[in-house]
């Protein structure tokens, strides 16, 4: 950076040039980056989507060994108590959920959130907010399993998930695409616009 | 551009998209392919040929529900609602016509429509997806297009 260059420009080149110097320039997204990112973020819809498999409703007993598993190894100390007490709450075996009592209703909301997390990434339908979802999921799976596996395939799913609530990948091949306008526009005189704005 | 041109191109990109979810999955990449061939009681007895054959017939089918997209619009502009709404109504047809009606027949099961729900769940979204993909991709080639039409 050089400002003596300046001295012998017009006033104004030389307040440009310093702003050049001081300010980051700014990051404009091409439409080629843009509709890529859409289709990683379609990928990593479908990987949600695919985990949705092995523990479908009405039982959810995929699941179940799992919440066993981050109940005995969670990196978090009082976590495990936590999924004892819940999840786990009355279980008479480690093998299989029946006879536990509230195994099937917060499983269900386990697999709906991961089912939100799926079409939210897949259609680009409120991404960041079903981003945001996703990394408070992967952060979960991360704090429970992450001493069972690889921890770092689990903090690069939190990751993952981080990238598409920093970036707006639904506003190409996603309904975001036909959302956002509409928000902003909307979100000049109504509030709940303006918050749905945010997670387009 | 010409709009069934666009649309064809469009329907194979989009089903290129699905093809390529295949290579997400559990499991060795292609996999899923054979199972194009079987909506229409297609076995071929190479398991690599029968990606490749499954693989190809996607893309056709791609093409051919883009070209149905393309000339619904007959040269007009569509609005980005319109795009996406038309592109999921494909979808759904692309779901009822081959995940469902085409599927049921080939494999003689004895209900023309026989689901369950985690039929259900593997095929529809995927299905919705495709038809939200063609929209998209076709709308966005649209505003590509036109502004360079109109500089």
């Amino acid at each position: 950076m050089s400002i003596s260059s300046s001295a012998h420009k017009p006033q104004g080149a030389a307040a440009t040039a310093s702003q050049e110097g001081v300010m980051a320039p700014p990051i404009t997204l091409s439409e080629r980056s843009s509709t890529g990112l859409a289709l990683l973020r379609i990928l990593v819809g479908y990987l949600w989507f695919q985990q949705l498999f092995w523990k479908l409703p009405p039982t959810f007993a995929g699941l179940y060994s799992y919440v066993v598993r981050e109940s005995q190894h969670a990196i978090l100390p009082g976590y495990g108590t936590l999924l004892q007490h819940t999840f786990l709450a009355g279980c008479p075996s480690l093998s299989s959920p029946k006879g536990c009592t509230a195994f099937v209703p917060l499983a269900a909301c386990v697999w709906s959130a991961e089912l939100l997390v799926a079409i939210s990434l897949l259609f680009g339908l409120f991404t960041r907010f079903g981003a945001l979802l996703a990394t408070v999921l992967s952060v979960q799976l991360y704090v429970g399993l992450a001493y069972t596996e690889w921890i770092w395939t689990y903090g690069m799913l939190v990751l993952l998930a981080l990238v598409f609530v920093a970036v707006p990948a639904g506003r190409r091949l996603g309904v975001d695409l036909w959302l956002t306008p509409r928000l902003e526009a909307a979100g000049q005189h109504h509030r709940l616009a303006r918050i749905a704005s945010w997670f387009v | 551009m010409h709009t069934l041109r666009r649309g064809f191109l469009a329907g194979v990109l989009a089903s290129l998209v699905l093809a390529l979810l295949d290579f997400v999955t559990d499991g060795a990449p292609g996999n899923g392919f054979p199972g194009v061939l079987r909506w229409f009681g297609l076995t071929v007895a190479d398991p690599t040929l029968s990606r490749w054959v499954g693989l190809l017939l996607l893309l056709v089918l791609g093409g051919a529900f883009g070209l149905l997209f393309g000339a619904l619009q007959r040269g007009k502009l569509m609005t980005t609602g319109r795009a996406l709404l038309t592109g999921l109504a494909h979808g759904v047809l692309w779901w009822l016509l081959l995940e469902v009606v085409l599927a049921s027949i080939t494999n003689h099961t004895p209900a023309p429509i026989n689901l369950n729900f985690a039929n259900f769940l593997s095929s529809f979204p995927l299905a919705v997806l495709f038809g939200i993909l063609l929209g998209a991709i076709f709308m966005q080639w649209q505003g590509y297009y036109g502004s360079r039409q109109r500089s």
